[in-house]
């Protein structure tokens, strides 16, 4: 689908209709300022420009916007932040982009009952830092915490180094208000749990922005643990590490973070912020437990004799906060450090099953060489979720085609494992024609059906997630007249 | 109207003549007042898919059937030709205890499948009530769960994916094996808690957890609700990570042979027996702020087991009075409010034994009344003042006679319009456990 821009007069009037909504300085439509909201942190990945941004202040607003987009049949594109990795906050066909950030208050902490309501515009660490004094936190914590949205996060179903004991979004929402792409305000779940009906908050969490616009979120606040321990185990090689990250978990222990960074990823992490990682090392873990104090003891016991029990070559323990955030840092730096190592990377997200971690890693290592591209690794290997970070330079003739490929054939593989293509990061733009190598037609049928309910003028952010080819009439097999089932 | 003969061969020429039962072979799949014309019991995916297949094209209303250990749940279907057994369906496909997953097929039974995962240290921490009768797939269609929700979750925290046999007997897959996907939508939530009115679940795969080494329990005795719903909420703002935090009035404390008391807490810490010790003398201190002594006791699985099970066991025989049996949800902080609000409400016409697991606000019950007439105004008056407080209650089981005059469900969801048309697009023939689920759905 190309987008040559709306018509120059519907254009205006849209401006001038959003500016009575919320104001002439809540519209942005010169074409430099506009620029900004090209793409998400995908930045390779640019499909068209939005026709005009509108920054709203209340769901009142939001529904006011999409009311005038659909009567006006023009695309909206919700953003929080943009630091989205998949493009979902990428236009895909111009429109109305919505942009959420002036939203961004605490709108209520309950206390008693563990719960926050937010704007959907509210920052994630600002949450976990307004509740800090009363020993609770918010537990998904993605590596752009500092700056993401919380109703970003609930579009894709963000993650973070501390899913893998706590969950990721889906479980720590309660409820949501959402504008529907009708336009009407719609409430799902809420602070009781489990009211009767179709759960549809739980398919509303990372339906990227194209069930509706996330306006206000509740969530789960969790009491802070008792005591954490963190933990940095060196190891020669990523075999041995891998082989101990699947010995961990196989052990039934859960740490809430259980980290793999490799080499080429040590090598960019000290150039740049010095986290203390060896850098003769094959492959570090970062190991971080918590809980009961006589809990986590018991476990990193555990831990150590399972590290041990695959060659490590040394395990040091964090002692005092300041160290424990060292080690943190270099993991957490560690995208923004590429730039010491490569031009450009691809950065992937498969997640697999944990005991195929050893020959998936090793398999990524080969698919890189045979392809000529370096391949680093920085992941959340407790759950299975690699993110492998291709390398490459864009004024290498070839060489990004070369990444592609790689990458392709890595997703590929990852699948075959019995993984998926997306543990956090969403479909977005970016993996759309990998879905079918997950899901048959009748299994996109299906998702398609949720599509429908929800925006059947297919206006609330086209281009997304379902392959670019699917057809529009899904399941039309249900609605035959004739009743007869198709053909398995 | 299809004749009895056209089903009954239809069905026998997908799954064989032993496996499909009509005439008085049905009666134990009586619904209300209404039997199906025919029981089919397939045994793989193809079979189910070709049996919903020619229900599709004949019309036919269906009601899929696991244990039918909770099958007086919901309204009942608006028509019911068809009950499609699942007890066939009963294997466990995949066990990869490394992984700390699996997948089984839905006509498991939950407590088979815990045995089978026993053996190699694991559970799915899922404690529905009669989880010997109760099969995965029915614990997942009606989204069961039990007092270890409040440290494990539910089944939406813990299933990772299902197989759904469609209305038109389409098979599909939601979700994947892996413990984490953010693969396009998570219909698998969709499936869980609809009640088979989407579509019947015929395989699911799951997270699992480690067996704890040792399971301690205390009893905390209080003088009233008040103060052991401060203590509850104490504990779970605490760092303690309790297995189970309950909520047991007065009426139900003996019916789960409790201290005799006007209310209590039942706690349980899990863990390796260090930790479980440490957590204990913290519990204590924290009790000890409000004047209580927990006591210590240990239990028998099995125990444990008629905790969840209560109230459809020990509390009442179903023979002896008229009983009904709900659940209500307020806010976790409300518990103590809405169980006296409803003993108040009802002492006059019924037994009311209750429990609350605090950290989600589930409250369960029965009301047992020597009269038909005492039970539905129980039930009218614990759902107005439930009501007061913004609580749901939601009738789980009624005698026959009653149901007609009760509303089952006694809510309409904020988003109905789109729950109708999801079921729209699913099922638009409507042949799926039409009218079971709220709102008519």
């Amino acid at each position: 689908m190309n987008h040559d821009g709306l018509a120059p007069e519907t254009r205006g009037r849209l401006i001038q209709a959003c500016e009575r909504i919320v104001g002439p300085g809540g519209v942005i439509v010169h074409p430099d300022e506009l620029r900004v909201y090209e793409c998400d942190a995908l930045t390779y990945y640019r499909r068209s420009m939005p026709d005009l941004v509108v920054l709203p202040t209340s769901t009142q607003q939001v529904a006011e916007i999409v009311r005038l987009c659909r009567e006006a049949g023009v695309p909206i594109v919700p953003r929080g932040a943009g630091t989205g990795l998949s493009g979902g906050a990428t236009p895909f066909a111009g429109g109305v982009m919505i942009v959420l950030t002036r939203m961004s208050r605490i709108l209520e902490i309950d206390l008693p009952n563990r719960m926050a309501t937010v704007e959907a515009g509210c920052i994630n660490l600002t949450l976990t830092n307004a509740v800090k004094r009363d020993g609770l936190f918010y537990a998904p914590d993605p590596a752009s915490q500092q700056a993401c949205t919380i109703g970003g996060n609930v579009a894709e179903n963000a993650g973070g180094p501390h899913c893998l004991k706590y969950g990721v979004t889906t479980n720590h929402v309660l409820g949501a208000t959402l504008v529907t792409p009708d336009g009407e305000i719609v409430r799902l779940g809420g602070k009781l749990s489990d009211e009767p009906g179709y759960d549809l908050l739980g398919v509303f969490v990372g339906s990227e922005g194209t069930l509706g616009i996330c306006t206000e979120v509740t969530v789960r606040l969790m009491p802070q643990p008792e005591a954490v321990k963190t933990l940095l185990a060196i190891f020669q090689n990523m075999e041995d590490a891998s082989n101990a990250v699947s010995g961990i978990i196989a052990r039934g222990i859960i740490p809430v973070a259980l980290e793999m960074i490799d080499r080429p990823t040590i090598q960019a992490v000290e150039a740049n912020v010095k986290a203390g990682y060896p850098l003769d090392a094959g492959a570090v873990l970062l190991i971080e437990l918590d809980g009961p104090r006589a809990e986590i003891e018991a476990e990193a016991m555990g831990v150590e004799a399972l590290c041990r029990e695959h060659r490590c070559l040394d395990l040091r323990v964090a002692y005092t906060e300041e160290e424990r955030a060292l080690l943190w840092k270099g993991r957490k730096e560690a995208a923004g450090s590429f730039g010491r190592i490569t031009h450009h990377y691809y950065l992937q997200d498969a997640v697999v099953p944990r005991t195929k971690l050893p020959q998936v890693l090793r398999e990524i290592e080969d698919i890189g060489k045979r392809y000529g591209v370096l391949v680093a690794n920085v992941f959340h290997a407790g759950d299975g979720n690699v993110h492998p970070m291709i390398c490459f330079d864009l004024h290498v003739p070839g060489q990004a085609e070369q990444a592609v490929k790689a990458g392709s054939e890595i997703m590929k593989r990852c699948i075959e494992a019995g993984g998926t293509v997306t543990g956090e990061h969403g479909i977005g733009l970016e993996k759309r024609e990998y879905l079918r190598l997950m899901f048959s037609p009748d299994d996109l049928a299906a998702m398609q059906c949720v599509r429908r309910v929800f925006d059947p003028a297919g206006l609330c952010n086209p281009g997304k997630i379902f392959p670019e080819d699917e057809p529009q009439e899904y399941r039309s097999k249900t609605r035959h007249p004739s009743g007869e089932a198709a053909p398995r | 109207m299809q004749t009895v003969t056209t089903i009954v061969g239809g069905m026998q020429a997908i799954v064989g003549s032993d496996h499909v039962r009509g005439g008085a072979g049905t009666a134990a799949y009586r619904l209300g007042p209404a039997a199906p014309q025919a029981v089919v019991f397939p045994t793989d995916e193809s079979e189910i898919s070709r049996v919903l297949a020619f229900a599709w094209e004949k019309g036919l209303g269906v009601v899929p059937w696991g244990g039918g250990a909770h099958q007086s749940l919901g309204t009942l279907p608006t028509q019911y030709d068809v009950a499609i057994d699942l007890g066939r369906m009963d294997r466990l496909l995949e066990h990869e205890p490394a992984d700390m997953t699996a997948t089984a097929q839905a006509g498991i039974r939950v407590a088979e499948l815990q045995r089978r995962l026993a053996v190699h240290g694991q559970f799915l921490p899922l404690d529905p009530p009669l989880a010997d009768r109760a099969t995965l797939g029915g614990i997942l269609a009606t989204r069961l769960s039990g007092p270890l929700s409040c440290r494990y979750g539910t089944a939406r925290d813990l299933v990772l994916g299902v197989r759904v046999a469609h209305a038109d007997g389409t098979i599909t897959k939601a979700g994947g094996k892996v413990v984490k996907n953010a693969s396009a939508y998570d219909i698998t939530k969709l499936y869980l808690g609809s009640y088979g009115t989407l579509g019947v679940i015929v395989e699911a795969t799951f997270r699992l957890y480690p067996r704890p080494a040792r399971e301690q329990g205390w009893w905390i005795a209080s003088p009233d609700l008040e103060l052991a719903q401060a203590v509850a909420i104490r504990i779970l703002r605490s760092h303690l990570v309790p297995n189970r935090v309950e909520l047991v009035d007065r009426t139900a404390l003996t019916a789960l042979a409790g201290p005799a008391a006007d209310s209590a807490l039942l706690l349980s810490v899990a863990g390796v027996p260090e930790a479980v010790q440490g957590q204990g003398s913290d519990l204590v201190r924290i009790a000890s702020d409000f004047g209580l002594s927990p006591v210590e006791f240990s239990l028998p699985e099995r125990r444990w087991a008629a905790l969840s099970d209560f109230p459809w066991v020990n509390s009442g025989s179903k023979t002896a009075c008229y009983r009904a049996v709900w659940r209500a949800i307020v806010l976790p902080a409300d518990c103590a409010k809405g169980m006296r609000a409803v003993r108040q409400a009802t002492s006059q016409w019924a037994q009311a034994p209750m429990v609350a697991s605090v950290a989600h606000g589930a409250l369960r019950g029965a009301f047992c009344a020597d009269t038909l007439e005492a039970v539905r105004r129980s039930l009218t008056a614990a759902r107005t003042v439930l009501q007061s407080i913004a609580g749901i209650l939601v009738v789980l089981e009624a005698p026959d006679s009653l149901r007609p005059e009760v509303d089952m469900w006694g809510v309409s969801p904020d988003a109905l319009g789109v729950m109708q048309r999801l079921k729209s697009e699913f099922d638009p023939k409507r042949i799926l456990n039409a009218g079971r689920l709220v709102g008519g759905i």
